[in-house]
């Protein structure tokens, strides 16, 4: 073949043909998981972080070099989602940061590149650890700079060998992680990048996926179009038979955004409110029945009525839906915006209504609907953050692969200063939060808040999605696990004495107050035998029992 | 010229232990459902808490007139002049009220009004005893006593804010500390009303929190005095034996601080505190009549 000589428009079209092959293999990735437990997908997150990134990409056609790495370098920065998204944005941030100098990409400049991404990547770790994406992208970086070295300039020879290096170090990573070979995988990350190499370098044959700006994910850059293109205009809402989770919201985004656009969609806990402009509206009848049974159905030809402007009622927020059940009339309402600023406000992740009504009772100003099965991006977070009316934000990311994101968000952020407690688990969040002392600092209280978080004990009690072997113990699909600080303490049948038996072996000496969260899938007259056998179990422990709401978890539990 | 030292009962000094010291005690009245009682006169700790648990409505007021009068007029019988030390002016009108009757004394008396409650108050009439001894006149005393007032610290940890809900003693604030959790307010008496400090979710983390804000205080708002300058005091309502620990605690934290003092919180401050309270105080040491 020829010279490799990558110019802007070459760059652009490998990028994207890289992203598409991330998307693409996104579930094989998804399915490279450690814990079975149900969590957050290195598949999904990486593919979030790239797709942000690819976005702005395509949105530059005819753009120079600089024009496109700053593309790559922001997009996927605002868009980094979990711990592995967090390190591929930053391996995109390195390797763009040498090719915008260049028009073109030579072997040498590719060399440089990825050594520039390598470097940039593990100072973004605190601990960077072999056997990870990290230690791929370094096979990558080695290989480039041998053939670089070695005078190579062949551009398919230097595309197959950089993906040769990435597939063999991948092949290794269970060597150098424990935790990998005893599951019997290689990294996910690593393996991501793979697909992100490969496709890439379809993209520079000329044969990969075609990028599509017009797919999923760009609803709202399209709205324009598409409101003018449909011929029905259909409001409902919906009485639902049980409380939808996010997933389900995001499911019937995604469904209504498929069948038409200006889609608006409002959750009011125990009802919906939408508004689509479609040229089907049987298929999202249909849908919505699927969920409860329909009120105020109405469908207009927006074609002869000229509707075509975008739905100008109130804006559908769960105030205004109106519900004939005496609970939704009776739904607290938000509290208003304080008008004052704050020195000190708070941005804390975590799922299910519940936890986000505690964490709103301790003062936290805004809430990222989030955890372990939804990392918030970057985006996300900062977006949360400017909405908070004070001058500094500490963000709680409670959970462990939502903290890379959130740290580079404090990087990223630049009205105000953004701090991360790196609170690992909802309980050291709620901990962190509960030690705010208003008159000091935001630096001080959170060395406060880090100790604080040292003090409490975590658990969390959820379901095996596969069979497994971890740390010796067997585990069958569906088993209950009761997941601490340190690993799996339990594992059985019967939650409410799993959740117990994780409690015996988190509790430390002189830990008095023992707070249990259940989940949604819980019942409370079962949250209140699980209170009662902790009583029975532990005499002298204040215990507390909450409804968190939370999905995926059945039981989060603290000892303190 | 013999000048006498008069407070009220929430310096927690108690008739006997006034006595000997050589201070006056004014005891401070409150009603419990129907009845009408004198702090240390009519009504013991033992018998306030479970009247008080039981929901019985409580109030405070300030002493009657006559009743400060009367016993200023005793003390005049023996001494030339007077100092009358009244809880925080903050946290109760029985200072200012004292301010009105004290002006038909001709300069007899003295009133102080040093922003002080509990121990620290108790500081206070023992700094003044001292100054009194040295000779010091009743308007020199107060001078200096007021000059020095904010020289002290509380931090006090409930078990619930619902006694001082009820009496409305308490800054938004800190009413605002209320949460779906259990928690336990920590709060802070820096000369005015209590004020919101932080919180806890258990006994233990609430008592490192006070000890670290003391540590804080002593290092940050003290000013760089020398750490024999400070007495530390501590205070409970109710529970003597969940208190000591604490006590142990704070001398271990602290221990060049010495003996450390602790009182009952007195009655018409624990009905509004309720039961099982804890307090650490530091004050800074005025060395009076040491030279």
């Amino acid at each position: 073949m020829s010279r490799l000589n990558i110019d802007a428009a070459t760059l652009a079209r490998m990028f994207l043909a890289g992203a598409k092959n991330l998307e693409a293999n996104q579930e094989i990735i998804n399915e490279l998981n450690v814990f079975p437990v149900p969590d957050g997908d290195t598949g999904t997150n990486m593919t979030a972080t790239i797709m942000s990134a690819a976005r702005e990409v395509a949105a530059e056609p005819d753009a120079d070099m600089e024009v496109i790495c700053k593309a790559i370098s922001s997009g996927s920065l605002r868009g980094a989602r979990g711990n592995s998204g967090v390190i591929l944005s930053q391996l995109l941030r390195g390797f763009t940061k040498v090719a915008k100098k260049h028009e073109r990409i030579d072997a040498v400049t590719m060399a440089d590149a990825f050594d520039k991404a390598v470097e940039t990547a593990y100072k973004a770790v605190m601990v960077p650890k072999e056997g990870t994406i990290l230690t791929v992208a370094k096979g990558v970086a080695d290989r480039a700079r041998q053939l670089a070295n070695s005078g190579e300039t062949d551009a398919d020879e230097i595309c197959r060998s950089l993906i040769e290096a990435a597939e063999e170090t991948l092949e290794r990573t269970p060597e150098m992680l424990p935790v990998l070979k005893e599951a019997g995988v290689v990294d996910s990350g690593g393996k991501g990048l793979v697909e992100v190499l490969k496709g890439a370098y379809d993209g520079l044959l000329g044969k990969g996926i075609p990028f599509d700006a017009k797919a999923p994910g760009k609803q709202e850059e399209q709205e324009e179009e598409v409101r003018i293109k449909h011929a029905y205009c259909v409001v409902l809402r919906a009485i639902l038979r049980q409380p939808l989770n996010r997933k389900q919201m995001s499911d019937i985004r995604s469904f209504l955004t498929s069948v038409g656009g200006d889609v608006q969609v409002a959750d009011a806990g125990d009802g919906i409110s939408l508004h689509i402009h479609t040229d089907d509206p049987g298929l999202v009848l249909q849908r919505a029945l699927l969920y409860g049974d329909l009120r105020d159905v109405s469908v207009r030809d927006i074609r002869t009525e000229g509707h075509t402007e975008p739905y100008e009622g109130k804006p559908l927020t769960a105030e205004n839906l109106k519900l004939d059940s005496p609970e939704a009339e009776a739904a607290p309402e938000e509290p208003a915006v304080p008008a004052e600023k704050k020195p000190i406000g708070f941005v804390a992740v975590c799922a299910g209504e519940g936890m986000a009504e505690i964490f709103k009772s301790l003062g936290c100003d805004a809430v990222i609907e989030g955890g372990q099965t939804m990392n918030p991006s970057t985006d996300d977070i900062l977006q949360a953050t400017e909405r908070v009316n004070a001058d500094a934000v500490i963000v709680l990311p409670n959970n462990k692969n939502i903290i890379l994101a959130a740290e580079q968000a404090a990087k990223m952020c630049e009205d105000k200063k953004l701090v991360v407690v790196p609170s690992k688990t909802v309980p050291q969040g709620i901990a962190a939060l509960v030690n705010f002392i208003p008159d000091d600092g935001a630096e001080e209280n959170a060395a406060m808040m880090k100790d604080a978080i040292g003090g409490v004990s975590s658990g969390e009690v959820t379901y095996a999605v596969r069979d497994t072997v971890i740390e010796g113990i067997e585990i069958r699909q569906g088993d209950y696990m009761g997941i601490g600080d340190s690993g799996i303490l339990n594992v059985g049948k019967d939650r409410i004495e799993v959740t117990v038996g994780m409690l015996e072996k988190m509790m430390q000496d002189g830990q008095e107050l023992v707070s249990l969260y259940y989940g949604a899938d819980v019942e409370e007259e079962e949250a209140e035998r699980l209170l009662g056998r902790v009583n029975e179990r532990f005499p002298g422990v204040d215990v507390e029992l909450q409804y968190g709401g939370q999905p995926v978890y059945s039981y989060i539990v603290s000892a303190e | 010229m013999r000048t006498a030292v008069v407070t009220d009962s929430n310096s927690g000094i108690t008739q006997q232990e006034a006595a000997e010291l050589g201070v006056f005690v004014l005891p401070m009245p409150f009603r419990i459902g129907d009845g009408d009682y004198f702090e240390g006169i009519n009504i013991t700790q033992e018998e306030f808490y479970p009247m008080i648990e039981g929901g019985l409505p409580v109030s405070t007021s300030q002493p009657s007139p006559a009743d400060v009068t009367a016993l200023w007029d005793r003390v005049l019988g023996e001494y030339d002049s007077l100092v009358h030390i009244p809880m925080s002016s903050g946290l109760s009108g029985s200072c200012q009220s004292a301010k009105l009757l004290a002006e038909d004394y001709g300069g007899r008396v003295e009133v102080i009004d040093n922003r002080r409650i509990s121990v620290t108050l108790r500081r206070s009439c023992l700094d003044a005893l001292a100054l009194a001894a040295d000779g010091a006149e009743a308007a020199e005393i107060r001078q200096r006593l007021e000059a020095t007032g904010g020289e002290s610290t509380i931090y006090i940890m409930l078990d619930t804010l619902s006694y001082l809900k009820r009496g409305g003693r308490i800054t938004p604030a800190a009413a605002a500390v209320g949460t779906l959790l259990k928690i336990r307010p920590v709060l802070q008496i820096q000369g005015d009303k209590l004020d919101a400090f932080a919180k806890a979710r258990t006994a233990a983390q609430g008592r490192k929190l006070m000890i670290r804000a003391i540590r804080d205080d002593i290092e940050n708002r003290f000013g760089g005095i020398g750490l024999h300058d400070v007495d530390i005091d501590m205070a409970y309502s109710r529970d003597e034996e969940a208190f000591l620990p604490f006590r142990d605690e704070v001398r271990e934290a602290f221990p060049w601080a010495g003996e450390i003092h602790y009182d009952p919180l007195s009655l018409s401050v624990g009905c509004h505190i309720g039961p099982g309270a804890i307090a650490v105080t530091a004050t800074k040491k005025q060395h009076y009549g040491e030279n």
